[in-house]
């Protein structure tokens, strides 16, 4: 069984036919093409690889169809930087080492992000948790902390807005 | 771009990797788009531990439109040579079971693969599975290494007559008058000691479970031959495999692990059933064919490791000086059936280092390896040392409360001062200062005003503890010891190659997961030949344009990979060097030249001689008057052999404190003092230390594979076997304390392999200090406040009683 779909992914509509059983993250990566968001688990929405933002709220999308996303606006990791320039999150992970094999970042920053929007002034603790959703193997979370942290504080510098889902 | 005013080794450059991964554009397996339109497989699993397969029925999955073929083990049990081959066998006594990708006959673990699906889309395969009916007749099941021992145990592999995969002792020698000897030697020593600790240790069932799963993408064409894409951590050694199993010559494979890898930490290192299934399927079928794998495969088929029990003695004087160790470890295999390590290869290395960094000359150590109804051990960062260092440490702090002196001054006192030294189990360990090491770390905790601390807390009613953990941990494997052990070599690898333009192209034929090689690989290049990190590009993975190289494992690739690409880029700067002088009539010797800031400078001249851009211009595309036996190459393959295995050393510090109420715990800091010899890049090594650190925290405190009275695995999502986050890691203190390794051209070690080893320990003896008063011991992990509580009271019942 299939439907038309119309979804706005990273400011470009996308309207297809799919299938009512097709996942919102194997839509994203094997309709769409957008590799950036991954899958590290058997769809049991622990890992948050998958994890996008839909109308600006991070959502795993390994537990969505995405049927579910229709006339929805839904923002992957490709659709983070703008024209080029890193968001502040990106160039953070890179600046102190907030990622080493890669495969849970695309999550932990779309999860991160929307996190900053609501607490642009975040404790360790409160960053630390915020996290619980993205598991990552390799860093030890420390780096990423700290790259969460020094965005906050470049964010609240430079007085950014916060964004809306786009 | 960072500037640096020494030398791109050893500074914090910030990775080249990191803007593709941040911004969505890495390219790992399930990304790649390198066949049309492949088939996708997937597996039928069996749903029982230990069983006859009575029948297979596929049709119903067979007729679903988009199914392309369903094979069973009878399908191929005559077309695929099963393991073990000459590549996936090491040259140790031990037994090997003889299997093949899919389950023939009979079932040995709950999920070992029995019927391959293959669909035009991953959900009809899924609904495919769904479809097939497998009916089984069980079998006794064989559930407990040490019952599985017994001589009228049930057998996993009733042909090979034992569950016993592998035995051995480890000291006193190859002969058995020799290792008698030793043990009459070593029970004297027990039998004279003051002091003996003597208990029983158990580190269980846990992994690594990186978060990307494996997967494998195979083709095949009669004319171009085998091409295959997979996740892995030695692309030449699948290679080597594939072209022996399906007799396909070697220069007509072609195994590419991708650019990206999302982790593997030991797990994508042996020869698995599944991907010898797809190399099958594509060869059968005409057509590409994809397998990723699902988390809940993972957690059933692989990921599994640790899993041993140490019963382990010490013998030692009124002072604390140990003068003996006995340790008989014996290791849950699992099923066994595993290409390359077979289960047992890890267990048999962990034995082997058991003494860790603790001078004891005399030890009677032995492992056996044990097989069972669950899944084969596969490879886990620490490789087999992590029980070991747990048991070690633990009944080191036990020593010491024994004879009342505090853990630190044991420790010290007891660790091996003299390097090189071979320990008792013949491992050399080939340099390094530990006792500097461990200095570093206590001093900066500083264990007497921790203890005033301490009484200060007691008195107030909460209970603070410090543990140590120390391990001795290997960076790769010399040819020397690979070649009899395995029938491989252990040598890094590299080709440099130097184009017209200046810029150079490393080619690694080992395949890094995370390890940042990208980046030290380019830093290691570019300060040989004065260039920046951005005029390197490192190629790694492919088997068709990297030389031999056998894999991204074992933390090998900062002593060895590393060794081999500063040779090759030396080897090239001596060739521009000949040229460069022979141009400006000045004398070749390589002393008198600088490679700086992408000019040739000489030490009499002011003014720079050229630019490397030109010199390599001149070399490659205007060959004329070279100097006698120069050419217009500037490309070179170098492979670094040690006799020395390099090994690194680290030191763990754990402040805990905990409540006897409940047996809750808490980290409040955690410090580890490290030796990797010389830094490439300290951003990278932190990141391992660190995530090497809170893996042994997890695996310790949270994961745990859980089998039931069925056999049947409990434990096979993260809903589960719950992996740390963020909200449980503490921050990690990191020290340097390094000494140059003599035995590499840049003095490096590797750093990864070991970190989690010693962290167990740590966290434990933490934990037993801090309850002290109250008199409990951890002996088995997993460590957790229910468990904690129960000693509690066990306790209390033995004060009472």
């Amino acid at each position: 069984m299939t439907r038309e779909i119309s979804v706005t992914v990273n400011g470009t509509v996308h309207r297809k036919s799919v299938p009512v059983r097709l996942l919102l993250v194997d839509f994203i990566r094997d309709v769409l093409e957008l590799t950036g968001t991954h899958q590290a688990c058997t769809y049991e929405g622990v890992c948050g690889a998958c994890t996008v933002q839909l109308n600006g709220e991070a959502v795993k999308s390994c537990m969505m169809l995405a049927v579910q996303a229709d006339g929805q606006q839904v923002t992957t990791i490709e659709g983070l930087a703008k024209d080029g320039a890193l968001h502040p999150l990106q160039k953070a992970f890179k600046e102190h080492h907030g990622l080493q094999c890669g495969f849970c970042t695309s999550g932990m920053i779309m999860n991160a992000e929307e996190f900053l929007r609501v607490n642009p002034r975040p404790t360790e603790e409160e960053i630390r948790h915020a996290l619980i959703g993205n598991i990552c193997r390799c860093t030890g979370y420390q780096g990423i902390v700290a790259a969460v942290s020094a965005a906050a504080e470049e964010m609240s510098a430079a007085g950014t807005p916060a964004r809306s889902g786009s | 771009m960072t500037t640096v005013e020494k030398g791109w080794i050893g500074a914090r450059y910030r990775r080249r990797e990191d803007l593709r991964l941040l911004t969505g554009k890495g390219q790992y397996l399930a990304d790649l788009r390198v066949v049309r339109d492949p088939l996708v497989v997937k597996f039928v699993r069996s749903s029982v531990a230990h069983a006859k397969i009575s029948s297979i029925d596929v049709s119903a999955a067979a007729q679903l439109p988009g199914v392309v073929a369903v094979l069973t083990g009878a399908d191929i049990r005559d077309k695929i040579r099963p393991l073990p081959t000459p590549s996936t066998v090491p040259l140790l006594p031990g037994h090997y079971p003889t299997h093949w990708p899919l389950a023939v006959d009979r079932v040995k673990f709950h999920g070992e693969p029995v019927v391959a699906v293959v669909a035009t889309d991953k959900y009809t395969a899924e609904d495919a599975v769904e479809l097939v009916r497998v009916e089984y007749e069980d079998l006794p099941l064989i559930m407990n290494p040490e019952k599985a021992m017994a001589p009228d145990s049930p057998l996993v592999h009733p042909d090979i007559g034992t569950n016993v995969m592998f035995n051995m002792v480890l000291t006193g020698g190859l002969t058995e008058a020799e290792q008698s000897a030793n043990k009459a030697r070593v029970d004297a020593i027990f039998a004279n000691a003051d002091v003996v600790i003597k208990d029983r240790f158990y580190g269980h069932r846990c992994g690594v479970t990186p978060m990307e799963t494996r997967g494998a993408v195979a083709s095949w064409d009669a004319e171009a031959g085998l091409r295959v894409w997979m996740s892995t951590q030695r692309p030449h050694i699948d290679r080597l495999v594939f072209s022996e199993l399906f007799d396909i010559p070697q220069n007509q494979v072609q195994v590419s692990a991708p650019r990206d890898q999302g982790g593997a930490f030991g797990v994508k290192a042996p020869v698995y059933r599944e991907p010898l299934m797809i190399v099958y399927l594509t060869k059968l079928l005409g057509r590409p064919v994809q397998w990723i794998e699902t988390r809940e495969e993972h957690l059933m088929a692989v990921s599994q490791e640790r899993d041993q029990i140490h019963e382990l003695e010490l013998a030692a004087d009124k002072q604390g000086q140990i003068l003996g160790l006995r340790d008989r470890v014996i290791a849950d295999n699992g099923d066994s059936c595993e290409g390359v390590f077979w289960g047992f290869i890890m267990p048999f290395y962990g034995a082997a280092l058991v003494p860790n960094a603790y001078h004891i000359p005399d030890c009677d150590i032995s492992i056996t390896a044990v097989a069972t109804n669950k899944s084969a051990l596969s490879p886990a960062r620490a490789f087999g040392s992590l029980p070991g260092r747990f048991a070690l440490d633990r009944a080191i702090d036990m020593l010491a409360r024994r004879i009342g002196k505090d853990a630190a001054d044991v420790r010290r006192m007891n660790l091996i001062t003299q390097l090189p030294c071979n320990i008792a189990t013949g491992v050399h360990y080939d340099s390094g200062n530990f006792v500097a090491v461990w200095d570093k770390l206590v001093q900066e905790i500083d264990v007497p005003k921790f203890r005033k601390e301490q009484q200060v807390a007691r008195a107030q009613g909460r209970y603070i503890g410090l543990g140590f953990g120390v391990a001795v941990h290997a960076s790769g494997v010399a040819s020397e010891a690979l070649v009899p052990m395995e029938g491989q070599p252990g040598y890094g690898s590299a080709t440099l190659k130097m184009d017209s333009s200046g810029t150079v192209t490393v080619f690694e034929g080992d395949a890094p997961q995370g390890q940042g090689h990208e980046t030290t690989m380019a830093q290691i290049a570019a300060e040989i030949l004065g260039l920046h990190p951005e005029d390197v590009t490192v190629r790694v993975g492919d088997t068709n344009n990297t030389p031999f190289a056998s894999g991204t494992f074992g933390a090998r690739g900062g002593s060895y990979t590393a060794s081999a690409v500063a040779m090759a880029a030396k080897a090239i700067r001596d060739k521009i060097v000949k040229v460069v002088a022979h141009d400006n009539k000045l004398e070749a010797d390589p002393a008198h030249f600088r490679f700086e800031a992408k000019s040739i400078w000489h030490k009499d001249r002011a003014e720079a001689l050229t630019t490397i851009a030109s010199i390599c211009n001149r070399i490659i595309m205007k060959p004329l008057d070279l100097p006698p036996g120069a050419d217009a190459s500037l490309e070179h393959t170098a492979f670094f052999e040690a006799k020395e295995p390099m090994m690194a050393f680290s030191a763990h510090a754990a402040f805990v404190e905990a409540d006897p109420s409940s047996g809750e715990f808490k980290i409040l800091r955690y410090i580890s003092s490290e030796d990797v010899g010389r830094v490439i890049n300290p951003l990278i090594v932190e990141g391992q230390v660190r995530g090497g650190v809170v893996q042994g925290l997890s695996n310790a405190m949270f994961e745990e594979f859980i089998y039931d009275e069925n056999g049947q695995q409990l434990t096979t999502s993260m809903e589960n076997y719950m992996l740390a986050s963020a909200a449980d890691a503490p921050n990690i203190e990191i020290l340097h304390a390094d000494t140059p390794c003599e035995h590499t051209p840049l003095g490096t070690r590797g750093m990864g392999e070991g970190v989690p080893g010693p962290v167990p320990g740590a966290l434990c003896n933490a934990i037993c200090d801090a309850l002290e008063p109250f008199g409990i011991e951890i002996r088995d992990l997993p460590v957790r406040p229910d468990r904690v509580w129960a000693l509690l009271q066990a306790a209390k019942r033995r004060a009472a009683g």
